[in-house]
């Protein structure tokens, strides 16, 4: 009996210090980010003594941002890009993922392999088509080319989602709709996709940083100035010579702290989704 | 009509318009990416049929070989380092700390921050006047204070080592998920037939954890063979040729060289390689995977 006390209690000792250090290791982890945000705030002049604490806090990097680029403009674009994919996404992929699970004609599980194969390709490898597709579509340089694009991207993964929480549905629900006379458009989407919120929450928390983030996309088939999303305006501050980094840091930080609010927001639900998608997948 | 062919006609209506855009947007662009891949061509003019030469070319190209070694080089290590240390961490944070909430978001949080934001911050911090050095002349280590980036000898594992950074958060998410999902059934009757510590683990825990061990591995390897922001804004592949990966070098050749049938050639290359790779890693840790 006292030997084992003994010893949870060095355990306990030894876990105490164990957090501990996993505290100073998440900090240093942080610390990158809490730059970014610091050092958009120096006065230029302390830039150089890169350890220094500001002496105080500088919103001259902002106010520069601000003017050289249409920051709102392209939050906008951003949030207009963001929101139409999953928009579209969620409507064609729920449709397909609840037809696929139901379905047992092979038709749509040739379609559910077909899709999962288009996965593998590499965006680099389909790149330069794409760019002539859009030419002849006349999609270049708009944003409706990057929600196409978004949306084919990630069909393959919202459709394995929507697959595997459709199984989860009672079939009871739909024979009882049947009976009342609904038809299969009204019984979808009147009973079946708001059971299917669970699946689209995941989606939406796994996907949309993703979205936000993309740099080749806008890069690549943006060329519009009134058209960029926030992220692709760094090079206005920054060219193979010259970096003008309190610029170059505002506007990071102004891209970031969307990201960050609606991860603390969703956090929670974004670790429960990826593990859903990832294990049970 | 009749039930079940009713059934399948809106069953095509519902998968038609993800099947389009997925037809469309991925499909049509692989497909012809194929035929664009035997051509030789500048996008402004036709493209000319020139067989295998492509293909011929790119394994005689220095640049293109030396590459696809960076990015196997990455590849690795992301799999001999990142892997266990994901692994690792996922263990530490799986147990009952008080400060767990904190832990859990600040490893994860790199993961929701554009690359792009992540790689101008880090050749900040690692440049000659960066905060990385100035550390390094603090604790009275000057001598080896360098251009981190723009060294070759270090270029490429200071990349690596960001990567890292980046990338070890979400594994060990992955892995914690995984450590919860483990009926507490199974240690209850480990611990009554005597299993603790690393046997425990080692014959309890870890077989059980192979699925995590699969996914982390496949979603890591496939990442870092697609590796792209951060040589293209850190380094653009330099210096020389020391950071170039695969991905990057398919975008130059394409939209700084011109030469796209060259590019397509490569993209077709890289994506037997991506299929090979992660084909043979998961056949490798699938079978290794137990039921419970």
């Amino acid at each position: 009996m006292h030997s084992s006390s003994v010893r949870s209690l060095r355990e306990k000792f030894f876990d105490r210090l164990l957090e501990i250090g996993m505290i100073i290791l998440a900090l240093l982890v942080l610390y990158p980010c809490y730059y970014m945000f610091e050092a958009s705030v120096k006065l230029p002049k302390e830039f150089y003594e890169p350890l220094k604490f500001p002496s105080r806090i500088f919103w001259g990097n902002y106010d520069n941002v601000f003017e050289r680029v249409q920051v709102g403009r392209a939050l906008l674009n951003t949030l207009l890009i963001c929101g139409g994919t999953l928009v579209l996404l969620i409507i064609v992929a729920s449709m397909a993922g609840y037809t696929i699970s139901r379905n047992r004609h092979k038709l749509f599980q040739i379609l559910f392999v077909l899709f999962l194969a288009g996965m593998i390709i590499p965006f680099q490898t389909s790149m330069v088509p794409i760019y002539k597709l859009a030419q002849s579509l006349h999609l270049m340089n708009t944003r409706t080319l990057l929600v196409l694009l978004y949306t084919a991207g990630t069909i393959p993964f919202a459709t394995m989602i929507y697959v595997g929480f459709t199984k989860g549905i009672p079939r009871e629900l739909e024979e009882a709709a049947s009976i009342d006379g609904y038809g299969p458009l009204r019984m979808y989407w009147l009973i079946i996709f708001p059971l299917l919120l669970p699946a689209t929450g995941t989606l939406i928390v796994t996907t949309v940083f993703g979205f936000w983030n993309d740099f080749i996309g806008p890069l690549l088939y943006l060329t519009d100035k009134d058209k960029m999303t926030l992220i692709t305006q760094i090079f206005v501050f920054k060219s193979e010579r010259s970096s003008d980094w309190g610029g170059i840091f505002a506007l990071c930080s102004l891209a970031t702290l969307p990201l960050i609010l609606l991860f603390v927001v969703t956090q929670k639900y974004m670790i429960k989704g990826l593990t859903a998608g990832a294990i049970k997948g | 009509m009749h039930p079940t062919r009713k059934r399948l006609v809106y069953g095509i209506a519902f998968t038609l318009p993800a099947l389009l855009i997925f037809l469309l947007f991925t499909f049509y662009p692989f497909v012809s990416s194929l035929y664009y891949s035997f051509t030789e061509w500048d996008i402004v003019s036709k493209p000319k049929f020139i067989g295998l030469d492509n293909y011929r070319n790119l394994l005689d190209d220095r640049l293109f070989i030396r590459s696809a070694v960076n990015t196997l080089t990455i590849c690795l290590f992301v799999v001999i380092l990142q892997n266990p240390l994901s692994l690792l961490l996922g263990l530490v944070l799986n147990k009952p700390f008080r400060s767990s909430y904190f832990l859990r978001t600040a490893f994860y949080l790199p993961l929701i921050v554009s690359l792009v934001v992540i790689s101008v911050t880090w050749s900040n911090l690692l440049q000659y006047d960066g905060v990385f050095n100035e550390i390094l002349i603090r604790l009275g280590a000057e001598t080896i204070i360098r251009d981190w980036l723009g060294t070759t000898s270090t270029a490429l594992s200071s990349i690596i080592l960001i990567q890292l950074w980046y990338g070890t958060g979400y594994g060990a998410v992955i892995y914690l998920a995984g450590l919860q999902s483990i009926p507490h059934e199974v240690y209850e009757s480990a611990q009554i037939d005597g299993a603790q510590g690393w046997s425990k683990f080692r014959f309890i825990t870890f077989p059980l954890l192979m699925p995590s061990f699969t996914i982390c591995t496949f979603l890591g390897m496939v990442g870092a063979l697609k590796f792209f922001e951060m040589p293209y804004i850190m380094t653009n592949g330099g210096p020389g040729d020391a950071t170039s990966t695969l991905a990057l070098v398919i975008y130059n050749f394409a939209f700084k060289n011109n030469t796209f049938g060259y590019a397509t050639a490569a993209g077709i290359l890289f994506m037997i390689a991506i299929s090979i790779v992660t084909a043979l890693q998961l056949k490798l840790t699938r079978s290794r995977e137990v039921e419970y």
